[in-house]
């Protein structure tokens, strides 16, 4: 079966999916701040029935704020690869897209969708809170279409994403004290 | 300068000749001194209450080919502050550790054997602290050029249109 070819219960399940989505929020650059907004009271995240989650094995969205190091792409991608399908991986910030201001660091990537894929953007630095809900509800709308296939796709090339990912990490495995 | 900043630098030059002080704020004097005697300063300075080591860092002066060391001290007694900078050479970039005054010293000293190269005699712990399997030279020497590493290990977005030239010419900079 092709990426985009869904069966009746796939798109039935999709429908259902969109209304109950746990996100997974790794906020290592900046970015994290236009949470709380979102969640809370004042743009109230829940009316949409997403909700936030504390672990991956638990999360259908996979949402990155900010730049990410060489360091932190090492466990962005063991978080990712734990979490169970379908997943879904929101970019937030410049950063995400093309490095934005740290575009020339020794320590930080330049684009993500290089190492995992990535279903959608929000360009900004930062972008509000608004840009954000608009973001969810275009996820939900591309998960109700069957687009957001960004698990599918990594499934099907995953040479090619462990082959980007070694290429700027020289090796994706973790060597401390809480990985070994 | 406070009072008992004076009388520090008067013990300071009893011990040092040809102490270079240089004044930056009311509560804050720096001091430059040869490496030799910034061990004698240094436990000078923290006997006379300038016990808290806020950091130790550096500064590479690539054209004079040296590596200047800053230690910044400062006392609770009166907010008092000293900065002891000392330069060393730059092929031979090593120094001895104070980990034995300060025991937190020694994960500025790997900080700065990671960042800077420089080593410390006396402290052996020289594992890298924040980088993850650095194969460069060290990140923050003037003589490393961050751009072209993150060109070779990190790809960049290939844009199909020139966006900043579309804006200059939606602006009215050029002429379209």
């Amino acid at each position: 079966m092709s990426t985009n070819e869904r069966s009746i219960w796939e798109k039935i399940a999709d429908q259902l999916r969109s209304k109950s989505l746990w996100m997974l929020h790794y906020c290592t650059g900046c970015g994290a701040i236009e949470l709380p907004p979102s969640m809370t009271s004042r743009f109230d995240m829940e009316r949409f029935g997403m909700g936030p989650m504390a672990t991956p094995r638990q999360a259908d969205i996979l949402f990155i704020t900010g730049y990410l190091s060489a360091k932190t792409l090492r466990r962005v991608i063991y978080t990712y690869e734990q979490m169970p399908e379908p997943k879904y991986v929101i970019g937030f910030g410049s950063c995400t897209l093309n490095g934005g201001i740290y575009y020339d660091s020794y320590a930080t990537i330049n684009r993500l969708d290089y190492y995992i894929p990535v279903d959608l953007y929000i360009a900004g630095c930062m972008p509000r809170p608004e840009a954000l809900l608009e973001a969810f509800n275009e996820l939900m709308r591309m998960i109700r279409k069957g687009e957001a296939n960004g698990w599918k796709r990594y499934k099907e090339n995953y040479e090619w994403y462990k082959q980007n990912q070694l290429r700027s990490l020289g090796e994706v495995f973790i060597h401390d004290e809480f990985h070994e | 300068m406070t009072n008992s900043m004076n009388n520090t630098i008067e013990r300071l030059k009893s011990i040092i000749r040809n102490l270079k002080v240089e004044e930056i704020d009311e509560r804050e004097v720096k001091i430059e001194i040869k490496p030799e005697m910034v061990l004698n300063a240094l436990s000078l300075l923290k006997g006379s209450g300038y016990s808290h080591l806020s950091i130790i860092t550096a500064v590479d002066w690539i054209e004079e080919n040296k590596f200047e060391l800053v230690y910044i001290l400062f006392s609770w007694n009166d907010g008092g502050k000293f900065i002891v900078s000392t330069k060393i050479d730059r092929k031979k970039a090593k120094f001895v550790t104070v980990k034995h005054l300060w025991p937190i010293a020694r994960y500025y000293e790997r900080e700065l054997h990671e960042f800077f190269g420089i080593s410390f005699e006396g402290n052996d712990d020289m594992r890298p602290l924040f980088l993850e399997n650095w194969d460069d030279l060290p990140p923050l020497r003037k003589d490393f050029d961050p751009m072209e590493y993150s060109k070779k290990k990190f790809p960049d977005r290939e844009y199909h249109k020139d966006v900043i030239h579309e804006a200059k010419v939606i602006r009215g900079d050029l002429n379209g």
